[in-house]
């Protein structure tokens, strides 16, 4: 599993968002599955999952030409943004949580597997991929899944078990 | 237990699951992935902030003083074209490289085959261009679209935001709209705006505001995020993402759709299978010219379908049956992905 030990190859990324910022779009697209899962796990909402991941993109962009690196990869460099804004967050909210929020190194791998099952669900055959990205992420009922494809609610069910079937035997093929 | 009663089974467990405010420990494994997947982003809301960073990237680019007039370029790395050959992740999901395998090796058969003379089949050549050279907008009818242009913001203030109306539409933003202003002592100083097309009016008043609130004594900038005024996000005024007004993203308002030239620009197919011959046609040996005039919304998808010029012999509904699957780079304004209406023009060729 890819965690922070890896990215030394970050460098030429940040070096060229540092002297064109539009290149942070590639530093974005690298990076953006594991902030929001490190925020997904700790809000209650995906609207606040969602706030706190683009803050932490924009304040990184801000401070693109600031950042120096020093051999730890940019990943640790957002978690640190992250875990800041994460406690900002919580203090607006009243909310002084006990957890310290030092597990930064993602020492679980529960990031690293959301990064992964992203991969899988990409993986998966086009009809059960539709299933699973309306049924989890857009968070579409059974009922409106059938309407959109022009199926049965039952055959939708079926996709949905085939699909949730092949991703834990993919899971436990790649873990 | 059988396999229709066990997804049965399953899809009531997950339902509950979906329900649930909390990802709590799930002793199923099924029922563990599909905590886990809940918790996965949209691709809606990943492109959405890619955009909202590119205009901050715009900005931040040496020597920018804030867009003259009529300025037309959008920023540079602006959304990725085809992402599908940098093998990066696309979207909530990755780019699968098998893909450009399958592409290239399917392009060089229909190549050798074109070569031999053997090949009987069609050529569609897609052509999106401006409907008018120097008409840069058009509402469409009320109510024929689903709402895309929109924009919204706020600076999470527990207080709904003030009732008023939105500033005007330009074509450029450089002070978003608020009521609560943070920063005394800007830089720039510039009358507030929300980027749309010039030519749309909504109502105007002193009072700056959410056209829909209904807090009418406090001032705020509402609940929203990232510096606007509402309940949305980003630094148009609504319950919208982006810099325009109302429901929808990326600008404008609620279904607005814009047309090429003029700083914006041109959508652009990254996904574009070829339609079928009908039986019909191919045994009348008849060819010509489909073009169907579309919108492609915000997010690439295309909408709003309608044959502009038709061919018959069933040709019309092959060419629309495949341009309704087409995704495209969505047209841009600012940095902002927008709404267009463009022509496609597909030619059914017989070798």
């Amino acid at each position: 599993m890819r965690t922070l030990e890896r990215d030394s190859d970050d460098w030429p990324l940040i070096e060229a968002a540092q002297n064109e910022p539009a290149r942070f779009a590639e530093l974005y697209e690298q990076n953006f599955v594991r902030i929001y899962a490190f925020f997904a796990r700790r809000v209650a909402t995906r609207e606040e999952a969602q706030d706190l991941t683009a803050e932490v993109f924009h304040q990184a962009l801000a401070s693109i030409k600031s950042f120096k690196w020093q051999g730890a990869p940019f990943i640790a460099w957002l978690y640190g943004i992250a875990a800041n804004v994460l406690s900002k967050h919580w203090h607006r909210q009243g909310k002084y949580s006990t957890e310290e929020i030092t597990d930064l190194s993602d020492a679980g791998g529960e990031i690293e597997r959301s990064v992964m099952l992203a991969q899988l669900v990409g993986s998966l055959l086009p009809d059960q991929k539709h299933v699973i990205v309306r049924r989890f992420v857009d968070q579409k009922s059974i009922r409106e899944i059938a309407l959109e494809l022009g199926r049965s609610e039952g055959a939708i069910k079926q996709l949905q078990l085939r699909a949730l079937e092949n991703l834990r035997q993919r899971l436990g093929d790649t873990i | 237990m059988n396999h229709e009663q066990l997804a049965e089974q399953l899809d009531r467990e997950i339902e509950g699951l979906m329900k649930a405010q909390s990802a709590e420990e799930h002793s199923g494994d099924l029922l563990q992935i599909a905590a886990e997947l809940r918790l996965l982003p949209g691709d809606e809301f990943r492109q959405s902030l890619k955009a909202d960073l590119m205009q901050q990237a715009y900005v931040m680019q040496p020597g920018y003083e804030g867009s003259p007039a009529g300025d037309d370029q959008v920023p540079l790395g602006a959304p990725e074209l085809m992402p599908m050959f940098s093998q990066r992740e696309f979207g909530a999901l990755p780019a699968d490289p098998r893909s450009l395998l399958l592409s290239f090796a399917s392009h060089a058969a229909v190549v050798a085959l074109i070569a031999s003379g053997i090949w009987v089949g069609h050529q569609t050549v897609i052509k999106t261009r401006p409907l008018s050279a120097d008409v840069t907008y058009i509402p469409l009818p009320p109510g024929s679209v689903v709402p895309q242009g929109g924009g919204g913001g706020g600076d999470r203030s527990t207080v709904q935001a003030s009732r008023g109306t939105p500033p005007k539409f330009s074509d450029e933003q450089r002070t978003p709209p608020v009521i609560v202003v943070r920063n005394e002592n800007p830089k720039l100083q510039a009358p507030p705006t929300v980027l749309g097309p010039p030519e749309l009016k909504l109502p105007q008043s002193a009072r700056l505001g959410d056209l829909v609130s209904s807090n009418v004594v406090i001032p705020s900038n509402g609940a929203g995020s990232r510096g606007g005024l509402g309940g949305g996000a980003g630094t148009g005024d609504g319950i919208g993402k982006g810099p325009g007004v109302g429901p929808g993203m990326g600008g404008g308002f609620g279904g607005d759709t814009f047309r090429v030239g003029n700083g914006v620009s041109a959508p652009r197919a990254i996904y574009n299978p070829d339609p079928e011959y009908s039986d019909e046609a191919r045994k009348a040996k008849f060819q010509g010219n489909v073009v169907l005039s579309l919108v492609v919304d915000p997010l690439g998808h295309v909408r709003d379908i309608r044959v502009a010029r038709s061919l018959g012999m069933g040709l019309d509904e092959k060419a629309l049956e495949a341009v309704r699957k087409w995704k495209f780079e969505p047209g841009m304004k600012n940095g902002y992905p927008v709404a267009v209406q463009v022509n496609v023009e597909v030619n059914f060729r017989l070798y």
